[in-house]
């Protein structure tokens, strides 16, 4: 069991054979293990301390709740999934419509743009209870509220990137009389897609955490509900059932939201940031 | 293809006065507004080029070079005086004037043949005419093979090829290039005036051509102005009194070192001793200032 | 000349003209359309609310602010020790590394309240949970700007015969320094963020506490007056850290 060749190899049947392969995997499996380390730690924990057990719940206790009350799970988990993702997508389109235009509008650039930084910086989680008096405690709430939150970091994350288009390459456009539409589409948007799709990446985030505080204010459904709701009567093990839950939903919008990132550079032939992209343009 | 014989580049008289005043810049300035003073970039420039002549600017850094440059390409405002090429003032871009920049300024997304062709695409032209001219260009300039490789796969001599194709891709009147070598190591720099020379046998175009280094100016050019430090006038105007076809053999004849050293001479100076007529200055005497390296 | 003048007043006139106008719309709104006042109170109405209440919101807002701060403090100190062990060897930071970029992407607001079931309703619990939030972007981009050092400085640094612990201080963290403060300035937002989230859920003070019961009852001109306190507060703090970003700014570019 013991493999001397390699310090930090696992021990057991990994060793020789894959020793060449050790080197690529290294980066997948180490967080990997390092995740499944802390795990286990916190079932020894759980296992040796009863009464730590009844605040921290257990892994195993865990998928317990998760595999007996998937079903009663399921609905609050599709509430949630989808005022997140509807709420995300109505940003998507009104935080890049009005991003854009005032990247090409100097002047309500000027006007508005402020206020857009402002809005970013202030807590804007705060507004959590107004939604609830505007529209109710209902599930439009809650994804208009993803949609608020999300909506500043698309708008200003797409005016910056369509602004900061390399100068050459605009005087390259001007100088081969290109119109005002053939430069956009040619040489500002892509240029500005990798910073869109940070946006769009900080947007989920945002609309996801917009649509958990929804539920916690509000308290009708959702995974941010159960949280709450399972918290609030000590039962630990759906707590982190719950969380697990939402865990897995934020990284598969999120990983959506990357593979879209992916096809679109694969459509426009990507790298985007390649030689010269960000640290040429103070020229 | 071969549009111009040598003799007309190299014998004004004999061209009709339009060709001969192919681009004119009478009393062009520019002042920059920067805060609440004003910098004055040039002052004052006037000089002709001949149509198929290849005229190098030649001046220290910061000199207001590009300034000219991009008030030629139409891509800068003049503050006063005139520029017009082929008879119409330059007060826009035109399709039929070819930039070519310092830095390569190729779209990372586009392959080469992509790049090259992306001045067709931008102003309507046939697509499959096209391709078939950048194509020649590209096997031209040596990047045959890499059609389709994408710019950060390329290095940056290759890039600037590619930008040369593209510039040449609609047949251009004109061809303006702001520095286009400056950031490439000697070597590679050395290649790219290859290049430029190779394409000047084929194509003998009208060509202004910045540079600060006045080795590649004595090689490339036809005619030379030389510009003072801000702001920039035109001091003097001479005549490399080589003929073309021309090859890198003529960075060895003694009258090309004696030609860089007079010409290190006046930058030194600041001043252009030398006849301020446009066309006909006679070249230096060697040896008035003979203490000079 | 009077054209960069001119700029000038406009970046700063157009927003706020914008901002006065969009005020003026929202009272002509409210006077003119019966719109009732729990829904939208007028500017007018905010501000005398705002005014009559301003003891008591100062008040709420001084335990939030003391609260956001020690969380932020913390969240700093330890997103800077993390960063600096994790940058520190190549097996810490492929480890930890990667499960932290999936941590930053999981919804951590949700743990909200498991943090008021572990630690209690008392303040410990909500800068806790602060702290916990505001400390992933310290830690991400402070290990990002350690681990994108010069290649050259550090390779001075070894033909100098520096040590790790001399190039970590003379060399790594003054290169790191904008990555820092750009992490600090995204932090202090959390902060805030992350106590009035806490306050929502457990507290009986503070400005999240006092924007909740206050909407409960639908003291709407009251909700609008704290949620203006607790924004004065947000910037209060992000415009602190910035204002240190450029002394240490002033400090390092001589």
């Amino acid at each position: 069991m013991s493999a001397p060749s390699l310090t930090t190899a696992p021990a057991g049947p990994f060793t020789v054979r894959l020793r060449l392969p050790w080197r690529r995997l290294r980066p997948v499996l180490l967080p990997l293990l390092f995740i499944a380390g802390c795990l286990a730690a916190w079932q020894v924990v759980a296992n040796l301390n009863p009464q730590s057990r009844a605040v921290l719940s257990a892994p195993s206790d865990v998928i317990g709740v998760l595999n007996k009350n998937l079903p009663l799970l399921l609905p609050h988990l599709a509430a949630t999934a989808r005022e997140t993702v509807a709420g995300f997508a109505l940003a998507a389109i009104v935080g890049m419509v009005l991003g854009a235009a005032l990247a090409q509008w100097r002047r309500v650039q000027q006007a508005l743009l402020p206020h857009l930084v402002l809005f970013q910086i202030v807590p804007k989680i705060a507004l959590a209870p107004l939604f609830i008096i505007w529209f109710g405690v209902g599930p439009e709430s809650r994804l208009l509220f993803a949609l608020f939150l999300a909506f500043f970091a698309i708008a200003s994350a797409t005016t910056a990137g369509l602004s900061a288009t390399r100068p050459d390459a605009l005087r390259l456009c001007a100088s081969l009389t290109a119109s005002p539409w053939q430069t956009f589409f040619a040489v500002r948007l892509p240029f500005a897609i990798p910073s869109i799709f940070a946006g769009l990446k900080m947007g989920m985030t945002m609309a996801l955490i917009g649509d958990i505080v929804g539920e916690f204010v509000s308290g009708q459904e959702g995974l941010g509900y159960v949280v709450m709701f399972a918290a609030a009567g000590a039962d630990a093990a759906l707590t982190f059932a719950a969380l697990t839950l939402l865990c897995a939903l934020g990284l598969t919008v999120y990983g959506v939201v990357v593979l879209a990132e992916m096809a679109a550079e694969r459509w426009y032939g990507a790298p985007f940031v390649s030689e010269g992209f960000h640290n040429r343009k103070d020229k | 293809m071969d549009t111009l014989a040598m003799g007309t580049i190299l014998d004004p008289p004999e061209a009709t006065a339009a060709a001969r005043q192919f681009i004119q810049v009478r009393g062009a300035r520019k002042v920059y507004a920067s805060g609440d003073k004003s910098v004055e970039a040039l002052s004052d420039v006037s000089f002709d080029v001949a149509k198929g002549e290849f005229v190098a600017i030649l001046g220290p850094s910061g000199c207001g070079k590009s300034t000219l440059l991009m008030m030629c390409g139409g891509l800068e405002a003049v503050t006063a005086g005139v520029i017009t090429i082929a008879g119409t003032p330059m007060t826009a871009p035109r399709a039929s004037v070819g930039i070519m920049f310092q830095d390569p300024t190729l779209l990372p997304w586009k392959t080469v043949l992509q790049n090259v062709l992306f001045p067709a695409r931008i102003q309507h032209l046939p697509e499959m005419e096209y391709r078939d001219r950048a194509q020649q260009l590209i096997d031209m300039v040596g990047l045959h093979g890499f059609e389709n490789k994408r710019p950060h796969e390329l290095s940056g001599g290759m890039r600037q090829r590619v930008a040369i194709c593209r510039a040449l891709l609609n047949d251009p009147d004109f061809l303006l290039m702001d520095e286009p070598f400056s950031a490439l190591d000697a070597i590679t720099r050395d290649e790219m005036n290859e290049v430029l020379l190779d394409i000047w046998r084929r194509y003998a175009k009208t060509a202004l051509f910045v540079t600060h280094s006045i080795r590649e100016a004595v090689l490339l050019a036809d005619r030379v102005l030389m510009m003072t430090r801000r702001p920039a006038t035109v001091v003097a105007d001479i005549r490399i009194p080589f003929g073309r076809p021309r090859d890198m053999s003529v960075t060895e004849a003694p009258e090309f070192t004696r030609l860089c050293t007079q010409l290190r001479g006046m930058i030194e100076r600041g001043t252009g001793q030398l006849d301020r007529r446009p066309g006909d200055g006679p070249i230096l005497q060697p040896g008035r200032h003979g203490g000079e390296e | 000349m009077t054209g960069s003048r001119r700029e000038q007043l406009l970046s700063i006139g157009l927003p706020v003209a914008t901002a006065v106008v969009l005020a003026a719309l929202w009272q002509a709104a409210v006077s003119l359309t019966d719109i009732r006042e729990i829904m939208l109170p007028a500017p007018t109405a905010m501000v005398a609310k705002l005014n009559a209440n301003l003891p008591t919101l100062l008040e709420a807002a001084l335990v939030t602010g003391r609260e956001a701060l020690a969380a932020f403090a913390l969240a700093v100190v330890a997103g800077f020790i993390v960063a600096a062990a994790s940058s520190s060897s190549q097996l810490l930071r492929e480890t930890i590394y990667p499960a932290i970029i999936a941590l930053q992407l999981i919804p951590k607001v949700a743990l909200a309240p498991l943090f008021v079931v572990i630690l209690g309703i008392e303040a410990e619990a909500r800068i806790t949970f602060a702290a916990l939030l505001s400390f992933f972007p310290v830690l991400i981009s402070t290990a990002s700007g350690l681990s994108n050092t010069d290649p050259n400085a550090m390779r001075l640094c070894r033909s100098l015969r520096a040590s790790a612990w001399q190039s970590f201080w003379s060399v790594r963290v003054p290169f790191a320094l904008p990555h820092f403060f750009y992490g600090m300035r995204i932090s202090s937002t959390m902060a805030v963020t992350g106590v009035v989230i806490a306050e929502f859920i457990s507290a009986k003070q503070g400005l999240g506490f006092a924007i909740l019961s206050a909407s409960a009852v639908s003291k709407t001109a009251t909700v609008f007056a704290a949620i203006a306190v607790l924004c004065a507060l947000g910037l209060g703090l992000y415009g602190a850290v910035a204002a240190l970003e450029r002394l240490a700014a002033r400090w390092y570019r001589g």
